[in-house]
């Protein structure tokens, strides 16, 4: 009898060290993953390439929004430590210890009052900067320059206005007449000068968001919205569609590129310089004709003259591409000076190689323009991810590119189809578009 | 053993047994061989089940067997639903060769009818009392029978007076529908409320004849068809015939003069007396000569005639391109009216197709030098 009320001991105290270990490891996995989860939330705030970051403010606008912000932030994070201390304090002093419930009473009214007022206090101090700051960031009667934004699935276009004065944002082409200048991708703009961008969509709603320079504005089919971008600062500054818009919607990119006015001078004229026609028996020259057959049917580029042809006054037929019979959108990015920006593909992908965009975006406000406008060189091409492109862009890139699978598109693609073409046929291409800066 | 039905079958057997043979051996073709093995193979069949079951009768003296033996059960009450069913059956061929419609209504027949069959039939035993069980019916059927008659009879008052809505004049059918009808109903329901002595099937007389009455009507005014309906054109039609111009067309009546706030536009064209100029929203400053809006997307623009004359805002469109129209035009707009207008510019205006026509433009009839050139990049 003794001997199993030993054996029954001995087996008790084995369960309670057995508890005790398993108790002992599941603590310490809570703590080291707490602490993990601190380290890393921690860390990450420590990022130093965030070109993302609204605690980074490069324009006016957003410096409003991040100086409301930090008092907002401030303000929540001194009441949730507050409160979190008394429930923390609360928890532990009257946990359960065996004590009796103590007297029960309903309400104290001095006390319900001041937990009335402090929260009303609080929340009347924020509202009343909060207001001011969405009134401010409504301004617009001081604009400077318009560009017309547009979403589609999935990428943003941009065209300037021609200002009645015949200027661009305040510039005058320096040979020539303004026309309409439109690109995609990134939007280029003055450093100094509100820009106002009247934005809209083609297809679903998407949200146009440059964190470093303004908050989100959506942009709605069939509705017109404003939103400032202004900056002081010579660089490029990153965005991200921030409205849900279907399959690509992550690879839905923007950059805003701010030039010194000098620069922005440059740039504007290289805009409008008339096209240039690849040298006659170059690689080029057959990429031109390539890109008439293969591309031209959704790509404009303007100026591009199809020589097999004239029109009714002699001159060469000029291609005009025809997207709205192709794609449900009713766009495809004007490639006219594709190489004079440095990404395609709603700016999903660089069309520099890592060292050169590192080059450019690590650049000096001082030394960015020069950088900026050199374009993409034959050395600094990212061969590698426009090639893929050319090859199978519905593979590199999610679309409904195949208008079998969406009935809705009445036929149309969502995005750029796969076009079956020959190494050689992107060659020239590459070749022909190498050019287009 | 053998009993009326069995020796019957027995019978049908040996003869269908004996006509094979003969018929196999004498005649030799093999369909007809081929059906009469296959009706003595059945009748064989039938006739092993009958002696099996014996009938279904029961001995004389196996009394304790009486109550449960089919023959001692009630027989099944009257029912009309195998007539729906084969009603339902006439319907369905009727439709197969006909129209859809009237196949979906067999169908719904048939649904219908079996239902209701096999819920009478399940009724009818669910107790020896007939009564009880036409309570239990009563109960499960009831939920689906009232809503779906109630449906029916509402759908059968509605389209009748639709009917004679449509077939009588337009100002007939407004004193109609608002005064006279309005009036029976509210003095029939007067009556009714005001004297509870009349008996239910004075009332129900009444409303039988006045829904007899409605359908009458009804089906009377949809075979004369209706009453001739004015064609009242929108702009586009105009604007399609190319007859956006100064004068006053059918589309202008009653046109609207204001646009809700919340629209969110573009542009505002104006129309004064220094021509059209323009503005956008947001921007203070006035601009003329030519607007710049985008391509293969939807624009909102706000036309707001400041002059005394009434006027439209007439869009030179791309009628070289497919799908596109010719113009688009605005209704009259009154001095200090303003209306929206909806475009999308399916070409970029340095489409060399467009200059045949001039390129995008906006005008307004009867003023000349009203004209504001359109760029789509």
């Amino acid at each position: 009898m003794s001997h199993s009320h030993e054996d029954h001991e001995r087996t008790m105290s084995t369960d309670v060290r057995t508890t005790r270990r398993l108790s002992n490891v599941r603590q310490r996995s809570l703590i080291s993953g707490g602490l993990a989860v601190a380290a890393m939330v921690g860390l990450s705030s420590c990022a130093t390439n965030a070109p993302q970051d609204t605690w980074q403010p490069a324009g006016e606008n957003a410096q409003k929004i991040h100086d409301l912000q930090w008092p907002v932030f401030a303000t929540a994070g001194v009441v949730g430590i507050i409160v979190l201390t008394f429930i923390g304090i609360i928890i532990f002093r009257f946990r359960d210890k065996g004590q009796p419930i103590p007297d029960q009473s309903h309400g104290k009214a001095w006390l319900e009052y001041l937990f009335i007022a402090i929260p009303a206090v609080i929340l009347t101090a924020i509202a009343i900067p909060t207001v001011g700051v969405v009134m401010a960031l409504a301004e617009t009667d001081d604009t400077e320059c318009i560009i017309n934004v547009t979403g589609q699935q999935w990428w943003w276009e941009y065209d300037y206005e021609v200002e009645p004065d015949g200027t661009i944002c305040g510039f005058a082409p320096s040979a020539g007449e303004a026309s309409p200048i439109i690109t995609s991708g990134q939007v280029v703009i003055p450093a100094g000068t509100k820009v106002l961008m009247r934005g809209t969509s083609r297809d679903v709603i998407h949200s146009y968001w440059i964190p470093r320079l303004n908050g989100k504005k959506d942009m709605v089919p069939g509705r017109v919205h404003y939103l400032r971008l202004q900056s002081d600062t010579p660089g490029i500054y990153a965005g991200q569609c921030t409205e849900f818009c279907g399959l690509s919607h992550a690879n839905m990119r923007m950059e805003t590129v701010v030039l010194a006015p000098a620069d922005f001078q440059r740039w504007l004229d290289n805009e409008l310089e008339p096209y240039q026609s690849p040298e006659e028996g170059t690689l080029a020259k057959e990429g031109e004709a390539t890109f008439i057959t293969q591309c031209s049917r959704c790509h404009q580029v303007n100026g591009l003259v199809d020589d097999k042809g004239t029109d009714d006054t002699g001159d060469d037929t000029l291609v005009v591409s025809y997207p709205d019979q192709f794609v449900f959108s009713g766009a495809a990015p004007n490639l006219t000076n594709l190489m004079g920006r440095n990404t395609f593909a709603g700016a999903t992908w660089d069309l520099l190689t890592p060292e050169c965009r590192d080059d450019v975006w690590g650049a000096s406000p001082e030394e960015f323009g020069e950088k900026y406008l050199a374009g993409v060189s034959d050395e600094c091409l990212n061969e590698i991810d426009l090639r893929e492109w050319l090859r199978n862009s519905p593979a590199k890139k999610p679309m409904y590119a195949d208008a079998e699978l969406l009935e809705p598109t009445d036929g149309k693609t969502r995005g750029m189809p796969y076009l079956a073409l020959s190494e050689d046929q992107i060659d020239q291409l590459i070749a022909y578009l190498l050019e287009r800066k | 053993m053998f009993t009326t039905g069995s020796k019957l079958l027995l019978g049908s057997t040996v003869a269908a047994l004996v006509g094979t043979l003969l018929y196999g051996i004498l005649a030799g073709g093999i369909m007809g061989t081929v059906g009469l093995v296959s009706a003595t193979a059945a009748l064989g069949a039938f006739s092993a089940i009958v002696i099996f079951t014996r009938d279904a009768n029961v001995a004389s003296d196996d009394i304790d067997e009486f109550s449960s033996a089919a023959a001692g059960a009630d027989r099944p009450g009257a029912s009309m639903w195998p007539l729906a069913l084969g009603l339902a059956a006439a319907t369905i061929t009727l439709g197969l060769v006909t129209y859809t419609a009237i196949f979906m209504l067999g169908m719904v027949l048939l649904i219908a009818g079996t239902a209701e069959w096999m819920l009478q039939a399940w009724s009818e035993r669910a107790s020896s009392d007939a009564a009880h069980n036409r309570e239990v019916r009563g109960r499960l059927a009831y939920t689906a029978e009232m809503p779906a008659a109630a449906a029916i009879g509402l759908g059968i008052i509605i389209y009748a007076f639709s009917r004679v809505m449509l077939g009588v004049p337009s100002k007939a059918s407004t004193i109609v529908a608002f005064s006279v009808v309005a009036a029976v109903v509210l003095l029939a329901g007067a009556i009714v409320g005001s004297n509870r002595r009349i008996s239910a099937p004075k009332l129900t007389g009444v409303f039988a004849i006045a829904g007899v009455a409605l359908v009458s009507g009804g089906a009377v005014a949809g075979l004369n068809g209706e009453r001739e309906i004015e064609e009242h054109h929108t702009t586009a039609y105009y604007a399609a015939e190319g007859k956006c111009s100064a004068e006053e067309i059918s589309a202008d009546e009653h046109a609207s003069q204001t646009v809700a706030g919340k629209a969110s536009q573009a542009a505002e064209i104006i129309l004064s007396e220094a021509g059209l100029t323009y503005t956008y929203p947001g921007v203070d400053q006035v601009r003329s000569g030519s607007i710049q809006l985008p391509r293969s997307s939807a624009v909102n623009l706000l036309f707001r005639n400041e002059t005394g004359e009434p006027r439209r805002l007439v869009a030179e469109m791309a009628p070289e391109v497919e799908g596109s129209p010719a113009q688009v035009c605005t209704q009259l707009v009154e001095e200090g009216g303003v209306q929206l207008l909806t475009l999308i510019y399916p070409v970029p205006s340095f489409d060399p197709a467009l200059e045949a026509n001039g390129g995008y433009a906006f005008t307004v009839p009867g003023v000349d030098d009203a004209r504001l050139e359109v760029v789509v990049p």
